[in-house]
């Protein structure tokens, strides 16, 4: 089976996104949705389960059919070698080094040609995701189709090799769609930014009740008088954990905290052992400082951490679009981050959070918001707002049909 | 097209963000490249910005003036460019020379001094508008001040900023309302769709206006009405008073800003 069946039991999405987001928002959504109705969206990717992209499309997928627009999930199945292409193209993408070899190269076609002969792709409007699945425009295009690649790759450091051999396929695309401007290639083709969302509704960013916290928190064993000061990262050196460290100590000469550095356990990851390692060292015996090692389904306790916490940071050295800045100021969270990647679209200094490019500037900004419980209140409360007008499910949607609307109404002359 | 026979339909606006292909690392690169952007362009980096910080209370910094102050550190241009800005100067032609002469009063040598870092250029993108009519459509002036204090801050955008900077004049939503025999209403709106502010604010002061409109004809009428005219009048000024100061800006499900 290709096609990914949407639950859509339980409360209508639009009905919790309604709470979220306003009648206003939903409004201009269902105007949009109303000049779709009578085509066919299909969405593909390569995975149903796991990963950022699946989640978003179990949403979205939902929402846009609860709106009106008939939208289909198509996953490209693919053999182990074809997974192994993909994800050296997905690293080399990211700027790792490596290439793709002729016969790698002809594989990547020939698992998109079967595809395109498979998956049901008889809509009039196509977003594809991410490289796996772009060949199919090329072996399944049909007239009066519309075809949207939606790259959710940070492309700026790119292998040319091998962007050289994606750039010709997406050129047979009628847009591109990229998360934010610096991320986007030459192309002789419209390339979109649509920035990514979180959602309100999953477990990650759902109101909990002071109880649900509690029940959450406890097993931590984290002290509950200090103020919190959290990042939540994996342990990887381009998040900067030993610069928090620092920048905690600084800060914590002047005011008394407890420092958070909760991320995914590093198992399976020797660089982030190694990371880890050097943290562990440098905490030493502090007892003003809790590693939290989480696994990957901790969402609800993530949720817990960043509510409870006075200050979130994301001191990172680079980022994609960081979208953990989002899911902190959702929940009115005073936000200390780098202004790198997608963060200063998020952080308006100031505004609905601090911008700080140094150690000893995320030290001085964290000593502010700890002594400042109203300017903790006012970037929280802006935040939230800003969140809630760009970086939620509904928009994302938004973006997209507004999208299909173009294409469809330029079709038409 | 905004009016639907005697009604008028609110429209809200997405607008589609893609690259324009300029760059500018100095100030003799970004006047060369505003002297050949498209209005669309333009419009995205100075008029638009209001729409991105929709909630803010002040008009937030056009994008060119904050790279100017923020990244060329060149506080002055920055000072200029915003003022240049804040009038939105009527019309992309009028908006480019306001923003070439701020640029050209800067001495040759200093447009060059200062470049910064690749990574650090302004990067022009363009706004591709995508209207779209709410179906709500308002029979009379005062349905029409109900609809826009429920609508989103895309539709104020649309009508008050976005239809008469495209197409200089009164805006569309404006003549409307004179044609329905509300010149006041239509001279709140165009006074304040020219006045340069924020969106939020914008917003309050039209509804702000409209309400005192509306009171001083009420006192006006009641002055000539009975008793029991009266009483209803000031039981429905409770009402409507009551029901404004309940109203909270954490409410998404009222109109923000």
């Amino acid at each position: 089976m290709t096609l990914v069946a949407v639950r859509d039991d339980g409360p209508a999405l639009l009905d919790g996104y309604r709470a979220a987001v306003g009648e206003g928002s939903l409004r201009t959504l269902a105007a949009l949705a109303r000049r779709l109705r009578g085509h066919q969206v299909v969405m593909v990717n390569s995975t149903s389960t796991g990963g950022g992209v699946a989640e978003i499309l179990h949403r979205l997928v939902r929402l846009m059919n609860e709106l009106g627009v008939a939208t289909t999930w198509e996953v490209m199945p693919g053999d182990t070698r074809f997974y192994g292409i993909t994800k050296t193209i997905h690293n080399t993408l990211h700027g790792w080094p490596g290439t793709l070899s002729d016969d790698d190269r002809e594989h990547f076609h020939e698992m998109n040609r079967r595809a395109a002969m498979s998956l049901a792709l008889d809509g009039d409007l196509i977003l594809i995701h991410d490289p796996q699945p772009a060949g199919l425009v090329v072996h399944r295009r049909q007239p009066g189709q519309h075809w949207v690649w939606r790259c959710h790759i940070d492309l700026s450091r790119a292998q040319p090799d091998v962007w050289g051999f994606l750039s010709p396929i997406v050129s047979g695309y009628d847009a591109a769609v990229f998360s934010h401007v610096s991320f986007v290639p030459p192309l002789d083709l419209p390339a979109y930014l649509v920035p990514p969302s979180i959602d309100p509704l999953a477990d990650k960013n759902r109101d909990l009740t002071p109880e649900e916290q509690e029940a959450l928190l406890a097993p931590l064993d984290l002290p509950v008088r200090r103020p919190w000061v959290t990042q939540i990262s994996r342990f990887d050196r381009i998040k900067d954990p030993l610069g928090v460290l620092d920048a905690f100590i600084l800060a914590r000469k002047r005011e008394d905290a407890h420092l958070i550095l909760a991320g995914g356990s590093a198992n399976d990851d020797p660089e982030g052992a190694e990371v880890l390692a050097e943290v562990r060292e440098r905490v030493g015996k502090r007892t003003d400082v809790s590693l939290l090692l989480l696994p990957p389904d901790a969402h609800l306790i993530i949720n817990a951490l960043q509510r409870r916490s006075s200050v979130v940071l994301q001191k990172s050295l680079r980022e994609g679009f960081a979208l953990t800045v989002s899911e902190a100021l959702w929940k009115r969270r005073a936000v200390v981050a780098s202004a790198v990647g997608g963060i200063p679209l998020q952080i308006l200094h100031e505004r609905t959070g601090l911008l700080v490019g140094s150690v000893q500037g995320c030290a001085f900004q964290v000593t502010r918001l700890l002594r400042s419980p109203d300017l903790r209140k006012r970037l929280g409360a802006e935040g939230r707002v800003h969140v809630r007008h760009n970086f939620l499910h509904p928009r994302e949607a938004r973006d997209y049909l507004a999208i299909f609307a173009r294409l469809v109404e330029a079709a038409k002359g | 097209m905004t009016s639907l026979g005697e009604g008028f339909e609110l429209h809200s606006v997405v607008h589609l963000v893609r690259p324009s292909g300029g760059r500018a690392r100095n100030l003799e690169s970004l006047r060369l490249w505003i002297a050949e952007a498209t209005a669309a362009t333009l419009f995205y980096h100075t008029v638009q910005c209001p729409l991105r910080h929709a909630t803010s209370s002040e008009l937030p910094a056009d994008d060119l003036s904050a790279w100017v102050h923020g990244v060329v550190q060149d506080r002055e241009t920055a000072e200029r460019i915003s003022f240049a800005v804040q009038g939105r100067a009527g019309s992309a032609a009028d908006l480019r020379e306001a923003l070439l002469e701020v640029l050209e009063a800067v001495p040759e040598g200093d447009r060059f001094a200062r470049s910064t870092a690749p990574e650090a250029e302004f990067v022009f993108l363009t706004a591709e508008s995508v209207p779209i009519p709410t179906g709500v459509v308002a029979a009379a002036p005062a349905p029409l001040v109900e609809a826009l204090d429920e609508a989103e801050p895309a539709v104020w955008f649309y009508h008050l900023i976005e239809e008469p900077w495209y197409a200089p004049g009164p805006p569309a939503i404006a003549r409307w309302a004179r044609e329905q025999g509300d010149p006041q209403l239509a001279k709140v709106l165009e006074e304040e769709a020219r006045a340069g502010r924020g969106l939020a604010e914008m917003r309050r002061r039209v509804l702000k206006r409209w309400r005192q409109g509306r009171l001083r004809a009420r006192v006006s009428a009641a002055t000539r009405a009975s008793e029991d005219e009266r009483r209803e009048a000031a039981h429905e000024a409770v009402v409507g008073l009551v029901r404004r100061i309940t109203h909270t800006d954490e409410d998404p499900g009222r109109g923000e800003p």
